[in-house]
């Protein structure tokens, strides 16, 4: 079965999402921070990443555009609470380095898994 | 015998002494008598002045023209003093006091007289000088931009320019002169503890002092005092340096408003992030509860109600995020008559019959750079915001649309311009009005006159940030019990609001229109992103359109208050196609059973909340038509 790799500081939310993805049988694997999410990442077993963009020690931006260049098949869906880096939203900013799609919290989580299959079997 | 000579001696001794000129006139108009210092002024010897007569020593027309009036008046009895300006050979031209004074008299009539003639140049000179200094300090004070005030150690008004009659409203010096300084002050004890100061030491800049005018009103002011003193070293006046400080701390005051709102902004904002993350936990956890839960049983309804109100929160924190610039618009070239009729005209349709609404757009067609649905909800919540205002009492409100240059908007604004041009759109109410710690106020998020419940006291501070983020201005101008005006200023955009897209990529969405002013901005909005729009009247024919192959949508937007087609009809309808088109669907915040149901059914590949921005609707259509 596919992994998906969680990127989330906000420790409920990570375990809702696992919570989410293990009772549909995916493998998940955890990080707490983008710095956590880039050095503990094994290509191998990852398919899919969730990440959460402003967090602390490296944010989600970097994570996109690290993980990219490690694994350019990888899928990357953003999810983000808002806010804004000049003109544009980190939302905006993440589907621009390579996010393959975006969630504004709070979001519907059958929207997501439904999009999380979706990028998984194309 | 020698004894009258000795003093006679003395006498003339004392008379050639003078420095006056000093001779004995009889009434033939001769000279009998001349003293040294006359002979001396006209560089000849004694003799040769005693027995010529007036005419000959002065020149025959300044006897008859000056002279012989004065001394015809002596002649009938009395003093007389003239001021002449006159050349003798050996002191020039110069300034005398001349006296005449009768002295011999036989049978009451004069005989003789005195003549005495001083030289008052110096002192006429520097008199000239000080007039002349007089009327330079007069211009200079009248000039100068700051009001001038003198008044003695009682406060008496002693003198006053025209710039602090300006400055207190007054055009008539009179009615400032007959009063004290306390008057226009709005205390008594301000003018005491200024005059202690002073005593202390002699200059001193007071700093803002609020003044009075005539009618009572109180002028912010910077005042100087400087305290003179006498020969003696008693306090003899005061002057003040009186400066009209009102536009400084109007523009002080915005200065203070912008920072506590980008601050309040600041933290909002980030405690909205904060709670998105929280109400993702929540939602999640409620969706996957509903998931496990049999549908329409207690426990799911009460689940249901968890995520209404998951929703609900969300709706704020938007707001909140709106508010404080997190949110990024998508701007596009928008008319703004057009935007602005379509406010007015949905504000109409619910319009109360005790408020009228005059409109009048002095340039049409002008674009600024926005969100369309974004400055509908700026229009939509200041005359919302000033009908409410009217509520009890009804009223009218005036919208005007004008166009101002960025060189003016500059003064007004005190800030950088972005624009050569700006719209500057008015919206005066006259309903209840604010005092001034209430329109301080009124931008903060959640700062609310309206009872607990009715409204959320975001309105204001949405339009705040909207138009920040459009880098326009919003000011607000209001008296108490007499109305408000909100003032937009928001920069025109080089490019028109232009809806030629390439025909061949246009694609077709088939919008089932809700609450009609809503539709009507979304639609334009649609349009000016360069979709094709098409509409339908009845369920009938949104069968029809959905199966004809050639004129079917590539999409369709459901808004589910829709009149025209309920939800049950739409889901019969798309559920026939073969070929599925996407469905958004757009609902308030808490859903009924029904818009439920529809979005449950598969038919609906994304959902959005009311408000919706253009941005949202632009993603969501982008993602439903890959």
């Amino acid at each position: 079965m596919a992994g998906i790799l969680i990127v989330e500081d906000e420790k409920e939310l990570r375990e809702m999402l696992k919570l989410s993805f293990v009772k549909r049988k995916y493998s998940v694997l955890e990080a707490e921070n983008g710095k956590d999410a880039i050095v503990h990442f094994r290509p191998s077993v990852t398919d899919l990443v969730v990440t959460d963009l402003i967090m602390p020690e490296e944010d989600g931006l970097k994570v996109i555009m690290k993980l990219k260049e490690l694994k350019p098949s990888i899928k990357i869906i953003a999810i983000s609470g808002g806010g804004k880096v000049g003109p544009a939203s980190y939302l905006n900013l993440a589907k621009a380095l390579g996010a393959d799609a975006t969630f504004s919290k709070p979001f519907s989580i059958n929207e997501l898994i439904q999009r999380v299959e979706e990028l998984l079997k194309s | 015998m020698r004894f009258i000579s000795k003093e006679k001696d003395i006498a003339d001794q004392i008379i050639n002494n003078s420095r006056s000129m000093i001779s004995v006139i009889n009434r033939d108009y001769i000279y009998e008598k001349v003293n040294s210092t006359f002979c001396n002024a006209h560089m000849v010897v004694n003799d040769s002045i005693v027995g010529k007569s007036l005419g000959e020593v002065w020149g025959k027309d300044t006897f008859e023209n000056v002279i012989k009036q004065n001394i015809d008046k002596c002649f009938s009895g009395k003093i007389v003093r003239y001021e002449a300006f006159f050349n003798t050979p050996s002191l020039g031209s110069r300034y005398f006091e001349v006296v005449f004074r009768p002295v011999s008299f036989e049978g009451g009539k004069v005989t003789r007289l005195l003549a005495e003639t001083f030289d008052i140049d110096d002192l006429k000179r520097s008199e000239r000088t000080i007039i002349e200094k007089e009327e330079e300090f007069r211009k200079f004070e009248t000039n100068l931009p700051v009001g001038f005030l003198r008044c003695d150690v009682n406060g008496k008004i002693l003198h006053v320019n025209k710039p602090f009659l300006k400055i207190i409203g007054c055009k008539d010096e009179k009615l400032v002169l007959e009063r004290n300084i306390r008057d226009f002050y709005s205390e008594d004890c301000i003018f005491e503890i200024q005059y202690i100061r002073l005593l202390e030491n002699n200059t001193i800049a007071f700093g803002r002092v609020y003044l009075k005018n005539l009618e009572g009103t109180e002028i912010p002011c910077r005042i100087s005092g400087f305290l003179a003193l006498d020969g003696s070293g008693n306090p003899s006046y005061i002057d003040f340096a009186i400066e009209d400080s009102t536009r400084e701390l109007m523009l002080e005051n915005r200065l203070l408003q912008a920072q506590k709102l980008e601050t309040i902004g600041a933290l909002a904002g980030g405690i909205a992030h904060d709670f998105n993350n929280i109400l993702a936990t929540i939602s999640g956890y409620a969706e996957l509860l509903q998931d496990d839960l049999p549908q329409q049983t207690e426990l799911s309804e009460k689940v249901s109600k968890i995520q209404g109100a998951v929703l609900k929160a969300r709706s704020i924190t938007n707001q909140i995020l709106t508010f404080s610039r997190q949110v990024e618009q998508e701007k596009v070239p928008v008319n703004v008559s057009a935007v602005l009729k379509e406010t007015i005209g949905f504000v109409k349709s619910a319009l109360p019959s005790n408020i009228i609404i005059k409109s009048r757009i002095i340039k049409n067609g002008v674009s600024v750079y926005a969100d369309p649905t974004q400055l509908f909800r700026v229009f939509l919540n200041l005359m919302t915001n000033a009908m409410q205002a009217m509520e009890d009492n009804g009223g009218s409100l005036s919208v005007t649309q004008a166009v101002v240059e960025g060189k003016c908007v500059k003064h007004d604004l005190n800030k950088g311009i972005v624009a050569d041009e700006y719209v500057l759109l008015t919206f005066k109410d006259t309903g209840k009005g604010m005092d001034q710690s209430l329109k301080s106020r009124i931008f903060e998020p959640f700062f609310t006159t309206r009872e607990v419940g009715k409204g959320t006291g975001l309105g204001l501070s949405v339009t705040h940030g909207i138009v920040a983020e459009m880098e326009g201005e919003i000011l607000v101008s209001s008296k108490k019990g007499k109305g408000s005006v909100f003032y937009v200023y928001l920069p025109v955009s080089k490019e028109y609001a232009d809806t030629s897209v390439d025909q061949s990529y246009k694609k077709r969405i088939l919008l089932i229109k809700g609450n009609k002013y809503e539709s009507s901005v979304l639609s334009m909005a649609l349009e000016n992103s360069g979709y094709e729009l098409i509409s339908v009247s009845d369920h009938g024919q949104l069968g029809r359109i959905m199966s004809d192959d050639k004129g079917r949508p590539d999409l369709l937007i459901y808004m589910s208050d829709s009149r025209q087609i309920e939800p049950k009809h739409l889901f019969e309808v798309v559920r026939q196609q073969k070929e599925k088109i996407p469905c958004i669907l757009i609902t308030e915040p808490n859903l009924d059973l029904l818009e439920e149901k529809l979005l449950t059914s598969g038919i609906i590949k994304q959902h959005l909340i009311k408000p919706v921005s253009l941005k949202e609707i632009r993603n969501a259509i982008q993602e439903s038509l890959k």
